[in-house]
């Protein structure tokens, strides 16, 4: 039980499924390519075939399992973190600052400079964020102020938001790239925006062995002190981490919410609470959630990813809710 | 309604009578008619965005006016009107409170064909005791659209979409269509794509649209204006965009819901069709 | 030397100046009313609060030059009331004593037997009682073999019976050499300790053997009670 040994099959499944989704998500899109073209554009025969393939549809897939794992991952360090199974990067605004921050730079026109300008906006943003939910609410909060402290800083952020989107005279072309962020999307992502995401991949290694520590620290801060963890090292650890992979991917695909409540909650639910098995298993459920979110939206006629995500993710907190009352 | 007519008939029998009409635009279509049509003197304000050439294709002849600020309708009242212009989609609580304050109002809710445009014309012309001015605009725009069909008559229209960096593409039933329409085009988002209104742009599938020109909005040449699109997807892709196959026309031109688009109309048949247009 | 040595020290508001020296071998008690500062002390103690003044040693050696890993090997903490958001089972949460040792598995399943929890292993402990999950965090401190055992109310949620077998293994442990300090409100359990501590408003009262120290006179100065003996009832292991 301690072990790892209950429900081996779940980690096998993610991996077939993952395969299965991005299989799918290369071979099947608006543009209907046969099974001889697409072998084509992998063997650079057919042209068409191979920029839709490598240029359209392999950058998409790669940022949306990027995306997935970041926000999954992002979850469930906080979660530890707060001690709270409640947190989570959008719920408790690390989201939304990541996006108040890229929609300034948008503003400001910051955003021409260089690639990398964005990014890193969303990163400030989602800093700020994250110093205000430790403000507001103390470690090992209950859920009650920590979900208060995520709705006030939603609230405060999505004024900042609001406020460039109305003040001054409305760019529709400036605003229709500012509501992306609100929507968050996958749509025409490219190999920039691959790049982009690299820091979700850095980010990942590194809280890969920081699972068994979690584990300690997520049953008390004092009490994984005395077992021999250096807590204020760990804490700072998993707070950056936390803020990169919310804020790396929000700037390459905006606001996508529940992703982070859900997958660690689902996966908890299904292996228990052991973070050695849960880092890897959220990476990869969260790839899992967000590569399959986007093929329902596509399907069902080109919903943005943030909504099919917030339409399976809202009734699932809702529920999670009413089980703790 | 009659009893309105009534003395609107009997105001424009007054030379001087007539200025005391004072109107405010609240939106920028309305304020290429108002300009067109009105005395200076019958105008008291323009919409807030009457003087941003991106919008407007009347920036200039605006600048001598009063704009309104994008406020609740005290921002409209005290200028004191006797009419005020909306359009459809202004807000309702606004055009209500204007009405409630005493105020005539006209709504405009036709406005994407020149036929519309010409109604348009005559029902604010009568509103203003203008309507001689609206028959000769009307008649203006009669005859450069006659010489304008002419010309393209013969012509192979040719395949187009309209290019943005957000992600849309206009289809069946847009001004771009209507603009599309009347300077030898094919919008190829109607034809092909079967889009119907603004929609998401199908990004695979127009890697195999025959598209032979990009129809942007802003200024300046076309190397500049398709700089942004050459970065992002698919415009990477499009032949069109590598070969600098582009139309630029003036954002508000392009956007115009009055007469004004036959200068958006006359623009592109010369980009498209040079021979023809000559 | 003294296994646990407490100089001079002072946490702000909580405790002042407090000095203290708890041989090797000893079954200590730290007794005090309600916010006279033992949870404080117990974690000052641990090393896991830092002090505004003083130094803590364990065996002569200042806590802070003891790197973290080793410290867990040298003295365990039991808080007073634990708490678990996530349901690790139980034997998963007394594994956790194994932390700095290798994560092994070592008395893991004899530190189960000892605190009754065999049956319950598999058990989640977000669905443990507060006395149930009292054993788990001690059945997770005695699996870590530290020499200084630093216990906040053990016996406080716990049934009569799991208290005295709790005591009995204070005991043993103590016999092998190791240092129990516990804080607890039963002062005839104190009675029986071999040496007590007195605190009282943040500050040292006493210390020494429980008969010499827990006279009527400071009984009644420190907590407000008059002591009568009489029979009563007395509670053993069968």
């Amino acid at each position: 039980m301690t072990r790892g040994a209950s429900q081996p099959w779940v980690m096998p499944s993610l991996i077939v499924a993952l395969l299965g989704l991005v299989f799918i998500s290369l071979a099947w899109g608006e543009l209907t390519l046969s099974p001889a073209q697409l072998w084509a554009g992998l063997n650079n025969t057919d042209e068409l075939a191979r920029t839709v393939l490598f240029q359209f549809r392999l950058p998409r897939v790669i940022t949306g399992l990027l995306t997935g794992a970041a926000l999954a991952a992002g979850g469930l360090v906080m979660q530890a973190y707060f001690r709270n199974s409640l947190a989570s990067p959008d719920l408790l605004g690390v989201s939304s600052g990541a996006a108040a921050g890229a929609v300034s730079a948008i503003v400001l026109g910051w955003t021409a400079v260089a690639l990398w300008v964005l990014p890193l906006a969303a990163v400030a943003g989602a800093v700020v964020a994250t110093f205000a939910v430790l403000l507001l609410a103390k470690r090992g909060a209950s859920s009650e102020r920590l979900l208060l402290a995520g709705v006030a800083l939603n609230a405060l952020l999505g004024a900042v938001t609001s406020y460039q989107l109305s003040h001054g005279v409305a760019l529709w072309e400036r605003n229709s790239q500012l509501l992306f962020w609100l929507l968050g999307g996958l749509e025409d992502r490219s190999w920039l925006h691959v790049l982009a995401a690299l820091p979700i991949v850095v980010a990942a290694a590194l809280l890969w062995p920081l699972g068994r520590q979690m584990d300690l620290l997520s049953l008390g801060e004092a009490e994984a002190q005395s077992l021999g963890v250096d807590v204020k090292i760990l804490r700072r650890k998993l707070l950056v981490l936390a803020t990169v992979l919310a804020a790396t991917a929000t700037a390459v695909a905006g606001i996508v919410g529940f992703v982070g409540l859900v997958v660690p909650h689902g996966l908890r639910l299904l292996v228990g609470p052991e973070h050695r098995r849960l880092v890897p298993l959220s990476i990869l459920g969260g790839a899992v959630f967000v590569l399959a979110c986007d093929l329902v939206g596509r399907v069902g006629g080109n919903l943005r990813l943030g909504i099919v995500t917030a339409l399976i993710g809202g009734p699932f907190f809702l529920w999670l809710l009413r089980k703790r009352a | 309604m009659l009893r309105l007519f009534i003395l609107l008939v009997f105001a424009s029998g007054l030379a001087h009578a007539s200025s005391a009409v004072r109107v405010v635009s609240q939106t920028v279509g309305t304020d290429e008619l108002l300009l067109a049509l009105a005395e200076p003197a019958q105008i008291a304000a323009l919409s807030h965005i009457a003087k941003y050439p991106e919008f407007s294709a009347v920036a200039k002849e605006a600048a001598a006016y009063s704009s309104i600020s994008a406020g609740d309708s005290e921002a409209i009242l005290k200028f004191k009107p006797t009419l005020v212009l909306f359009a459809d989609y202004s807000r309702t609580e606004l055009v209500a409170q204007v009405r409630k304050a005493g105020v005539e109002v006209i709504v405009f809710d036709r406005y994407a064909t020149l036929t519309d445009v010409y109604a348009n014309l005559r029902t604010l012309g009568r509103s203003l005791g203008r309507e001689a001015r609206a028959e000769e605009i009307i008649a203006a725009c009669e005859a450069r659209m006659a010489v304008l069909s002419a010309k393209l008559k013969k012509v192979k229209p040719k395949r187009v979409v309209n290019a943005s960096t957000y992600g849309l593409l206009s289809g069946a039933g847009t001004t771009f269509q209507d603009l599309c329409d009347h300077a030898g085009a094919e919008n190829l988002a109607t034809t092909l794509g079967g889009l119907k209104g603004v929609q998401p742009e199908p990004s695979e599938k127009m890697l195999v649209w025959p598209i032979d020109y990009l129809v942007l909005g802003g200024e300046g040449a076309v190397s500049d204006a398709l700089a942004p699109l050459r970065t992002v997807l698919p415009y990477r892709y499009i032949d069109a965009v590598r070969k600098d196959r582009a139309v630029v026309l003036p954002s508000a031109l392009l956007a115009s819901v009055t007469h004004h688009r036959i200068d958006a109309y006359e623009l592109l048949a010369r980009g498209l069709h040079p021979e023809a247009m000559k | 030397m003294s296994a646990l040595t407490l100089k001079n020290i002072s946490v702000a508001g909580r405790l002042q100046a407090v000095s203290l020296e708890l041989p090797a071998g000893a079954l200590v008690g730290l007794i005090g009313p309600n916010g006279s500062g033992k949870s404080t002390l117990l974690q000052a103690a641990a090393g896991l609060l830092p002090v505004s003044e003083g130094a803590v040693s364990w065996s002569g050696k200042a806590v802070g030059e003891i790197a973290i890993m080793e410290r867990a090997r040298r003295a365990a903490w039991v808080p007073q009331e634990a708490k678990f958001e996530f349901g690790f089972s139980v034997r998963a949460v007394v594994q956790q004593g194994r932390y700095a040792h290798g994560d092994d598995e070592a008395g893991v399943d004899e530190a189960l037997a000892r605190f009754d929890l065999t049956e319950l292993a598999r058990r989640p402990v977000n669905q443990l009682s507060g006395g149930e999950r009292q054993r788990v965090m001690l059945a997770r401190a005695v699996v870590t073999q530290a020499p200084l055992q630093l216990w906040d109310e053990p016996l406080a949620p716990l049934d009569p019976r799991h208290g005295l077998e709790v005591l009995a293994l204070a005991r043993e442990l103590a016999a092998k050499g190791g240092t129990v300090l516990m804080s607890l409100h039963d002062l005839r359990v104190a009675h029986a300790l071999d040496l007590v501590v007195v605190l009282a408003r943040g500050g040292l009262r006493a210390l020494g053997k429980p008969g010499e120290v827990l006279t009527p006179e400071l009984l009644r100065e420190v907590f407000g009670v008059r002591v009568r003996t009489a029979d009563g009832l007395t509670l053993e292991l069968p």
